[in-house]
């Protein structure tokens, strides 16, 4: 079955019909074309799908697209706004907060979510925050330094 | 391996009724809410239902009510915003720690209470690709016949791993329970059988609708251990409630999880203990836990060391509880 | 006035140059690539440990709508392998299946639905035969063998003696022998295995984009598995998201994606699951080490003895590599002048094992570096001492033959002492906190490769256009190392040119120079050379353009800062797009190559085997773990991590730390937490909630120390970076539990089970011994 759905995707309004079952790391994949949320596990384990739904991080290979109806849905390719990197994304890359890459759109999302809350997060609020993101290259510690850059960078 | 998205369809009611209603008249039907735990075990084959049932958007299953008579927390209700709640922390330390503790902060901001009260218990043999359980025959929990954990026994070993359940029930939690045949309430602990097949005693077409909380008169707190510091579920958590007399005694509450398919209240601990504990009385309350939990080897990690751990943890807990009892 | 400083490339902090793709999601993986229409590629594996295939129907499958190819065993039969000396294995199994999970059939279809429903149709009988799970049991004398013609079902032994062992431990003071028992782990790279194959049947053309770190080694598969001329096939690299060795040699489900393509004329895209690229494997074995150790009172190391159990799998893979790499790394970091190794490398009814970060030496060096620190203890030496008094004199080679050309380890001691505040603090931490040292080392770049061609180890290609850009075309597999901005950097330096002029485009065999592949830490050393003499041919070029233009002899042209002059006289001068575009007119676009080539000194023993750990430099590390112990829940907390790195020479300092801190935390995944179990050879572990990879929560703060000890053969003198600290990790942490809690634990990981147990049975004797006492 499908439903028409309304979503805010990265600031645009979208309307689309959608299957119940289809995951929102699907429809995001497949249907938008928006590759930034990836597969690193078989549901649930990993973070590297994680996106923002009306501001929280969320896990879109567990997440029913048709859940977000009505809601703002954010991915990496949302924050480069104007084509400017977001102080995350900045930060990530002149600090080598990204190896391989891909953990990386799932962490800054998981650390946009963060920073909007609580701008000068400490190490330990850094840690809890990215607790569910698993990255095999980094050892998080270029990680925690990338955030601790944004949040300096940000006035 | 992996197996694509099972079909069914989803109802999105907007009032307890309806969700009822709409649970009852699809035979075979299920309710969700977060999905952080019904979602995988989909992806996984574990789970098969044609009409899913949304309950996020049942207003009364979202509320969260503190008050002086005590609080209310609505089976909807995620995990995040109750770990967020910082009365509640206050008063209620042992729930906002088992809130806290529960997986990643992106499963929270999703699953709920309800869900988490619900979940699903676990077992090596169970939490499986269906490629994996077909391979090894399927198992007792799920579409065999053999407890691969325990298999001279009759039932189902797979445990259950929910880190709330315990911080409620010593905080002496009800449930309140919603169904065809109208509401009513039981204390969590009655939520739970012990058997990791059918591990929940509500009746078809039932659904939480909210956990009601006394006013808080213990000191509690929470504790589990895991091989990792996130994400993983706990090999065994305790939650412990310490209500002091004044007299230099205290009664306890301990409650227990990740070691048997429901969690554990504590039994005979009925007389007053003596606070700050000597060693003679951690070593009993060592032995009451060692005696009254049965972890099997559901889990990578020796079932000998569940076991261990757990009573571990219900010392120190007691140790640390009262010391803050003399604070 | 003196002109200001050129801005240095090389042993600057340079983001990687293909770092924004990553942080903008423009990143585009095997998976993300636009399919359009292709077909869902699935993959039937064996239920079975070990048997006979009596029956393969997959005649309800092929006639199910919407299935366009169904292939078996029978569609290949030349087995592959990367070693050529060692090829028993099949894309799809023939005859026999020797572990669970191993492919048997594929199909192509419409979508995903429709390829698992005709998996379903796939009617498989297997006649069982004995299955092996512990190296053990497929040793026994009784065992029904894997491989035919391997009695024992051994692989590969290795007996090597190198000086008088025995005349070595009789010289000794104190002899400990010791067991140790090392988990299988896996790479988990954060991206599953995938594979998107395009068969244009009008052309008889293959394109493959696929997850390799040896894109080179899989088109040389392709060819031999599809009976293709190797000139039709194209493989190409697109992002990859990690390695760490489990994409060092062509894997099954890349030909079966390929096979599967030819057969449905078309394209199909096979992503696998978690669970499947945990079965594909690769990584590195259960290994059981019997380590002989003889020290003098003062710490001198008078011999070693070393006997290794390494249970490989089902099929051979990198077997003999890696059992090989484990005693040739006994050298090389210490002055041992006796050593004698016995390996063995086992088949197992379980997938495959193969390299794995640290290759062969990770497991060694934990035993290793563990016992020394008992005996030091029993001599009452320091940790540091023991080491320091056993310390190489580079250059030098080792009894087998090895080259050691620059020897940083003495400073990385020296870093890490001073860090992590050792002499003040060690034995002088709270109850349940310790400190714990651990050296260890490794190859940059294995000197003789695995298809030993003659051919030059590495090749970059430059070009030049009116466009003033410069265009570096490489093979090496860029998987997020870092190994494209480290060319840039070298092409820059050598050209004084900015960064920013530089492209790099890498993995693709149509374009880019055939390269061996991203393993055994070998692209700075050999790629960068390669880079460095490329650029330094068209430096050539463009000076004698210049010097053309300047009226100037070339050897007394400079290039710095994007500007040619002339040396000593500054008025005259040109800038770089004047240049290039003076010497393309003198023969139109400019296409240069360099290369790089092992010298032979460098090429190992002539002993059999002699070839496996000859490298033309190590790289040498130390670190200093400090740890506590719950002593009531076994549970270990890292709190802190000194590492000190010899890279010879950090091309991009800002990578090298990223690497030597993964490298770090990947050990200490191994020590704390990771490791494989199977039930009767089904993984339970093959989900990255069972497979613990640590989470951020329980990660340390890793600091580095990079040390650079100048290597004469290495491209500005640097070594490897992204391996050599791994193996330092595992011991550390042991001895810094030692140090804490006063046990020593021979079995890796530490899980809180096991700290616990080894608690428990301390307090268990401790109260026998106490009851003994009182009676």
């Amino acid at each position: 079955m499908k439903k028409i759905i309304r979503i805010d995707l990265n600031g645009r309004p979208r309307e689309d019909a959608v299957a119940d079952n289809l995951l929102l790391i699907d429809y995001l994949r497949e249907e938008v074309g928006l590759t930034s949320p990836k597969k690193g596990c078989d549901g649930g384990e990993c973070g590297a799908c994680t996106v923002l739904v009306d501001g929280a991080p969320r896990q879109s290979c567990l997440t029913l697209t048709v859940t977000c109806d009505g809601r703002a849905v954010e991915t990496v390719e949302g924050l480069a706004a104007g084509g400017r990197l977001s102080p995350l994304q900045r930060a990530f890359h002149e600090h080598l907060g990204a190896q391989c890459g891909y953990c990386t759109p799932g962490m800054i999302m998981a650390a946009t979510a963060l920073l909007r809350c609580n701008p000068r997060p400490t190490k330990a609020q850094i840690r809890a925050a990215l607790a569910g993101n698993i990255c095999r290259c980094t050892g998080y510690v270029k990680i925690i330094e990338s955030v601790e850059a944004a949040a300096e960078a940000t006035p | 391996m992996s197996e694509p998205m099972p079909d069914f369809v989803l109802l999105r009611p907007g009032s307890l009724d309806e969700a009822v209603a709409d649970l009852e008249r699809h035979a075979g039907s299920r309710f969700i809410a977060g999905g952080t735990d019904l979602i995988a075990n989909l992806r996984r084959g574990l789970v098969e239902s044609e009409v899913l049932v949304d309950i996020t958007g049942v207003p009364e299953l979202s509320r969260l009510q503190l008050g002086p008579d005590g609080l209310v927390i609505g089976a909807a209700v995620t995990l995040a915003r109750l770990a967020a709640h910082v009365e509640i922390g206050r008063r209620y330390p042992a729930v906002a720690q088992a809130a806290e503790a529960v997986a990643g902060p992106g499963h929270r901001t999703a699953a709920t209470v309800g869900g988490n009260l619900c979940l699903d218990t676990r077992c090596l043999y169970y939490n499986q690709s269906h490629w994996w359980r077909q391979a090894n025959s399927f198992c007792l929990k799920y579409k065999g016949d053999t407890c691969h954990v325990a298999p001279q026994g009759a039932r189902c070993r797979a445990a259950f791993a929910g880190d709330l359940a315990p911080a409620l029930i010593v905080h002496g939690a009800e449930v309140e329970i919603a169904g065809p045949g109208g509401r009513r309430r039981i204390a969590l602990e009655e939520l739970y059988r012990n058997d990791g097949a059918a591990h929940l005693t509500l009746e078809p077409g039932e659904l939480l609708v909210a956990v009601h909380l006394p006013a808080a008169d213990v000191l509690s707190a929470y504790a589990k251990v895991r091989v990792r510091g996130s994400i993983d579920f706990p090999l065994a958590g305790v939650a412990m409630g310490l209500a002091p007399d004044g007299g230099g005694h205290a009664r306890l509450r301990v409650a227990i999880t990740g070691t048997d398919s429901g969690p554990i209240l504590l039994s005979c601990l009925d007389e007053p203990w003596a606070v700050p504990p000597d060693s003679a009385s951690l070593a009993r309350l060592d032995k009451l836990v060692q005696k009254q939990v049965s972890p099997m080897r559901t889990t990578t990690a020796s079932s000998h060391y569940r076991r261990l751990a757990a009573a571990a943890l219900a010392r120190r807990l007691f140790s640390q509880l009262a010391a803050r009892s003399e604070e | 006035m003196t002109p200001p400083k050129a801005r240095r490339a090389a042993g600057t902090r340079v983001p990687l140059v293909d770092g924004i793709e990553k942080v903008t999601g423009r990143a585009l993986f095997t998976a993300d690539l636009a399919a359009g229409d292709a077909l869902v590629g699935r993959i039937l594996r064996s239920a079975a440990s070990h048997g006979v295939i009596t029956r393969l129907d997959i005649s309800r499958a092929l006639a199910l709508p919407g299935v366009e190819a169904v292939i078996t065993g029978e569609d290949c039969r030349h087995p592959y392998g990367v070693l050529p000396i060692a090829m028993n294995e099949f894309p799809l199994a023939r005859g026999k299946v020797r572990y669970r999970g191993e492919p048997i059939a594929a199909v192509a279809a419409r979508d995903a639905a429709t390829a698992e429903k005709a998996l379903a149709l796939i009617a498989v009988e297997i006649e069982p035969l004995p299955a092996y799970y512990t190296a053990e049991a497929a040793r026994d004398a009784g065992a029904v063998l894997l491989h035919e013609g391997k009695p024992g079902n051994i692989e590969r032994e290795v007996h090597h003696a190198f000086g008088d062992p025995a005349a070595g431990f009789a010289a000794a003071d104190l002899v400990c022998e010791e067991r140790f028992h090392c988990a299988e782990v896996n790479h988990a790279q954060m991206e599953p295995h995938a594979a998107l194959a395009e068969y244009d049947d009008a052309r008889g053309q293959l394109t493959l984009h696929t997850v390799s770190q040896v894109p080179y080694y899989t088109h040389l598969h392709l060819a031999r598995c599809l009976e293709m001329d190797a000139s039709r096939i194209r493989v190409v690299k697109p992002f990859v998201g990690g390695g760490f060795g489990s994409r060092t040699e062509a894997l099954n489900f890349e030909l079966i994606a390929a096979l599967l393509a030819r057969a449905a004329r078309g394209r199909v895209r096979m992503a696998l699951s978690r669970e499947e690229t945990f079965i594909t494997h690769r990584g590195r074995p259960e290994t059981d080490i019997r380590l002989k150790l003889g020290l003098r009172k003062d710490g001198r190391i008078t011999a070693c003895a070393c006997e290794v159990v390494m249970r490989g799998g089902a099929y051979a893979g990198y077997g003999i590599v890696t059992i090989l790499y484990a005693g040739a790394l006994l050298h090389g970091i210490y002055d041992i002048p006796a050593v004698s190794y016995d390996g063995y490398r086992v088949y197992a009814n379980l997938p495959p094992c193969g390299a794995m970060r640290g290759h062969g030496t990770v497991d060694v060096r934990h035993a290793f570096e563990c016992l020394l620190d008992r005996m030091a203890r029993r001599l009452s030496l320091d940790p540091f001492a023991v080491r320091r008094v056993n310390l190489l004199q580079a250059p030098t080679r080792t009894p087998n033959d090895l080259l050691v050309n620059s020897y940083g380890l003495e400073e990385c001691l020296a870093k890490v002492e001073a860090a992590s505040g050792w002499r003040q603090r060690k034995g002088r931490l709270p109850p349940g906190r310790g400190l714990g040292l651990a050296c260890s080392h490794y190859v940059s770049g294995a000197a003789k490769p695995v298809h030993w061609t003659g051919e030059p180890h590495a090749v970059v290609a430059l070009r030049l256009d009116f466009d003033g850009a410069v265009t570096a075309l490489t093979g090496a597999p860029e998987i997020g190392q870092g190994s494209s901005t480290m060319v840039a950097i070298a092409v820059a330096e050598v050209l004084g040119i900015d960064i920013g002029r530089i492209r790099v485009v890498a993995g693709d065999s149509a374009i880019t120079p055939k390269d061996n592949g991203a393993y055994s830490s070998r692209i700075t050393f050999m790629v960068g050379n390669a880079a460095i003499d490329a650029a330094r041919r068209l430096r050539d070029v463009l000076i004698q353009a210049a010097a053309g233009k300047l009226e100037a002899r070339p050897e007394d042209v400079a290039c710095e800062g994007e500007v040619f002059s002339v040396r000593g006289g500054a008025q005259s001068s040109l800038a770089f797009a004047e240049v290039a575009k003076a010497a393309i007119a003198i023969d139109g676009p400019i296409t240069v190559k360099g290369t790089f080539t092992t010298p032979p000194e460098a090429q190992g023993g002539r002993h059999k085997g002699g070839a496996v750990g000859s490298t033309m430099g190590f790289s040498y590390a130390a670190q200093v773990v400090e740890a506590s112990v719950d002593s009531d829940t076994g549970e270990i907390r890292v709190e802190k991590v000194w590492a000190a790195h010899d890279c010879g020479f950090a091309i991009n300092p800002l990578a090298v730390e990223g690497q030597v801190q993964g490298s770090v935390w990947m050990g200490m995944g191994q020590a704390l937490s990771e490791e494989t179990r199977y039930v009767e050879g089904l993984p339970v572990h093959a989900s990255l909630l069972e497979y613990r990879v640590p989470t951020i929560a329980e990660s340390p703060d890793i600091e580095v120390a990079i040390v650079e000890s100048n290597d004469p053969l290495g491209p500005f003198g640097a070594k490897e970076a992204g391996e050599g600290a791994l193996s330092g990790f595992p011991p550390a942490l042991v001895n810094a539990v030692a140090d804490a809690i006063g046990i020593d634990l021979d079995e890796l990981p530490l899980t809180p089970d096991r700290v616990l147990e080894a608690l428990v049975e301390r307090r268990r004797r401790a109260r026998l011994a106490e009851t003994r006492r009182a009676s």
